[in-house]
């Protein structure tokens, strides 16, 4: 199993190293350092030979990437590749392709000044383009140890049932828990309303989720213990707070790249999580196929949630 | 398509990346260019409608009527150091161009200001460009508003600086950022130079025609004739300053790999490159002459107060309301130049700080937007402060500025052009096309402008040189242009003590 880790030498980029070798660590995958030089143009530089400082990037390029070789344990096997391209999201998907990696990982946040709270431009290029999930890494993330824990953002839209098959062969894959959440946004209303909306959102979950489980609920595995989650708060960012979270949470949704609005979606709601989370959030594309879903399960681990 | 390293990664802790390749990557480029592309490139990056309004002055002051003769005349020069430059750049392809040419054929310390004249010159021109595009900001406010006071808000000293200031520090963000202007920005802005500066043209001529012009003057063939200029003195400086106006043309000779046929493609750019501009040169230049004469007052072209920015003070006449075209086009046309003129004194000092002949904060690239970092802020710090002071000691600071460019172009493409003739000296007679590609052609272009350099300095120790403005009985283009080389030996000598390693010839050695 390979994972792909977009990769600049600066917090960003170490964000999603960090990143990177839990999630390995946890399902012996290794990983593909991949970091993106700009195409040098020949328009728009006056009296100035392109030649020479393409030489110098590359070179600069390699020195980074034996940096962060460096930052990755060695438990976790690694390689690292300079890419060139006009676009950092696009050529990370390329890479992404060619590889056949399950899963690109970078890091979410912007630094600029202005944006310290919101996704980068890659991060969001590459939600509303990427064929594989995506995993963010929140700002500042320094964690390298495997997950502890799988939370799926459940939403009422449909492709519900197989984010949380995900996430199930993600857990069971992992041995560890999985945690069904739901975030209501419940501005104004009484209490009782906030309840019933919590009522229904739990027996919502609570019904996707025993009909992912195998043996429809019956038989939980033993390595995949599940409960559900609701929270509730004024915004989609309050309901974030009020879950407790632990250190080696992730954060599963689901994007919906077939609706239209799927821009929309991601800009608003994806953004307002992330702003909220204090963990690493992975958006699964809606159109998702597990691969080899029918394959037995003993022994391919060649796959991120494959049952 | 994406070029890669990969690196195996060895499993136990303290043995990484081993490179498995050199770091050479000459991968297949998706963005090559045909020669359309390339004749544009070639064209935006001497930038004509600017390129007029800030040369057509000065030269006229130097030259009068024998502007055309001087246009042609100074192409020669250029054309046989682009060919000694086109040699340099196949050989030795290098992100420090002047510098590390200079330095393989004469050793460290030529080099050292060999990078220093490119650098220079490109400050300069930076500073300029800001401030053309400034001019030509509040010009077009005022024609947008229709209020001619707003036009005048450029003369305001402490405003105009601030302006400038502001132009080149977005500038710089822009590049620092790692953008650049897009092939299809180039193409638009390129074509509504030519088809504005075609417009003028045609709108002098009838005015001409009409007898409407200022001061109807005829064409006349001596204008052509190179010979019949007064004065050794005016020739040089009209030579230099002719230089300027071709600045930029020789990139179309040095691309190659870049081209969708290098075998051919690089040379026809650089022909048709050259048809087009000097098209338009001549065509705007005759314009120029016929309908406003070389005259002193009112509109005429000898008018100083007309000659800092020729088409400011001519637009409006000759075209009427569509003034405000050539205002946009100028303006368009030297912000995106401000832009993308900002990476070549960049990407020269990064080269000098990674060859450590500057400190090394110089060689850093920015590890998010993957351009040169400290070394573009230095560039627009110096371009700003080049700027400050010209602008208050000068009368006719853009004038001014100007002719100091020409001499430095004139300075390190000298340079240039005789490191070719000593790197090639081996091979200079090992065959015809040798000897005249790598040997006669550069050696006359590099003589030619080391002439011009050191008789222009000399002659603009005159205080009433250029725009007349001085400072010690000394003409501020002489203060200018050998005060700047003098501040580059000053820092070169610090550099020397500093990081001795490359001026011991320890880095860059000389020869192959």
């Amino acid at each position: 199993m390979r994972y792909v880790v977009g990769y600049s030498a600066n917090a960003r980029g170490h964000d999603a190293v960090n990143l990177a070798v839990s999630m390995a660590l946890g399902r012996g995958a290794s990983l593909d350092l991949v970091l993106v030089v700009p195409e040098v143009q020949q328009f728009g530089a006056a009296h100035a030979p392109r030649a020479g400082f393409e030489h110098l990037l590359n070179e600069q390029a390699q020195e980074w990437l034996d940096q962060a070789l460096a930052l990755i344990p060695p438990g976790v096997p690694a390689k690292a590749h300079v890419r060139s391209g006009d676009s950092d999201a696009h050529a990370l998907i390329q890479a992404a392709e060619e590889f056949g990696a399950d899963m690109l990982i970078i890091g979410a946040t912007s630094n600029g000044i202005f944006k310290r709270f919101s996704i980068g431009s890659v991060a969001s290029a590459l939600l509303h383009a990427s064929t594989v999930p995506v995993a963010l890494a929140p700002h500042g993330y320094h964690r390298q140890e495997a997950l502890t824990r799988i939370s799926c953002g459940l939403g009422n839209r449909a492709g519900a049932e197989k984010l949380l098959d995900f996430a199930l062969g993600m857990a069971a894959n992992r041995e560890v828990p999985l945690r069904v959440v739901s975030l209501l946004a419940i501005d104004g209303g009484d209490a009782a309303d906030a309840a019933e909306a919590a009522e229904a959102a739990r027996a919502y979950a609570a019904k996707h989720l025993a009909a992912a489980l195998p043996g429809g609920g019956q038989g939980v595995r033993e390595e995949a213990k599940a409960e559900v989650a609701i929270a509730q708060g004024r915004s989609i960012e309050e309901a974030v707070d009020r879950l407790d979270w632990e250190d080696g949470e992730v954060l599963l949704i689901g994007s919906s790249r077939l609706a239209t609005s799927h821009s929309i979606f991601l800009g608003s709601t994806a953004n307002r999580i992330l702003r909220a989370l204090p963990v690493p959030m992975i958006v699964v594309p809606s159109d998702y196929e597990l691969k080899h879903p029918n394959r037995p399960a003993s022994n391919d681990f060649t796959r991120e949630a494959q049952k | 398509m994406s070029a890669e390293h990969a690196m195996a990664k060895a499993s136990h802790a303290g043995q990484h990346a081993e490179d498995q390749h050199g770091l050479s990557e000459k991968g297949l480029k998706a963005g090559s260019v045909g020669l359309i592309g390339a004749v544009v490139i070639g064209v935006s990056c001497i930038a004509p409608a600017y390129t007029l309004t800030a040369a057509l002055g000065p030269t006229v002051a130097e030259v009068g009527v024998h502007l055309p003769a001087i246009f042609l005349v100074g192409f020669v020069p250029m054309l046989l150091v682009a060919f000694g430059y086109r040699e340099l750049n196949n050989a030795m392809p290098d992100a420090g161009t002047s510098f590390t040419w200079a330095s393989k054929a004469f050793g460290p310390w030529l080099g050292w200001m060999g990078g220093w004249g490119l650098i220079a010159a490109t400050i300069i021109v930076l500073s300029n460009l800001a401030a053309v595009a400034v001019d030509f900001f509040y010009l077009m406010l005022s024609q947008i508003f229709g209020n001619p006071d707003l036009a005048d808000l450029t003369k305001n000293l402490p405003l105009n600086i601030a302006t400038t200031l502001v132009f080149i520090a977005l500038a710089c963000w822009i590049s620092y950022r790692g953008m650049e202007t897009t092939k299809t920005v180039q193409y638009v802005l390129v074509g509504f130079q030519l088809l504005v500066l075609g417009w003028f043209a045609v709108a002098a001529f009838s005015h001409v025609a009409n007898g409407t012009a200022f001061d109807a003057t005829a064409i006349s063939p001596d204008w052509f004739n190179p010979f019949a200029v007064e004065s050794f003195t005016a020739f040089a400086a009209g030579v230099s300053l002719s230089i300027f106006i071709y600045w930029g043309w020789d990139v179309t000779l040095t691309m190659n790999e870049e081209t969708k046929n290098p075998e051919k493609t690089p040379g026809r750019a650089a022909t048709v490159t050259v048809l087009v501009i000097v098209i338009i040169y001549m065509t705007v230049a005759l314009a120029t002459l016929s309908f406003a004469g070389i005259g002193t007052e009112g509109l005429g072209a000898g008018n100083p107060e007309n000659q800092a920015s020729i088409f400011a003070v001519l637009a409006g006449p000759v075209m009427g309301p569509f003034a405000i075209l050539m205002s946009l086009a100028i303006l368009s046309s030297s912000a995106a130049s401000l832009q993308s003129t900002f990476v070549s004194p960049a990407r020269t000092l990064l080269s000098m700080g990674h060859y450590q002949a500057l400190p090394k904060k110089f060689s850093r690239i920015s590890p998010t937007h993957k351009s040169p970092s400290y070394a573009t802020i230095a560039s627009a710090v110096a371009a700003a402060a080049f700027y400050v002071i010209t602008r208050t000691t000068s009368e006719n600071a853009l004038w001014d500025t100007i002719t100091a460019l020409g001499m430095m172009i004139c300075f390190y493409y000298g340079i240039t052009a005789l490191a070719c003739v000593w790197f090639f000296r081996a091979e200079a007679f090992s065959g015809a096309q040798a000897f005249f590609f790598k040997f006669l052609s550069p050696l006359l272009g590099g003589v030619i402008l080391l002439v011009m350099f050191f008789k222009t300095a000399y002659d603009s120790m005159d205080p009433a040189y250029g725009s007349g403005s001085s400072i010690g009985g000394l003409g501020l283009v002489f203060i200018l242009g050998t005060g700047v080389i003098l501040l580059g030996v000053v820092l070169m000598l610090i550099m020397a003590k500093l990081r001795p390693e490359f001026f011991k010839g320890e880095v860059l050695a000389r020869g192959n």
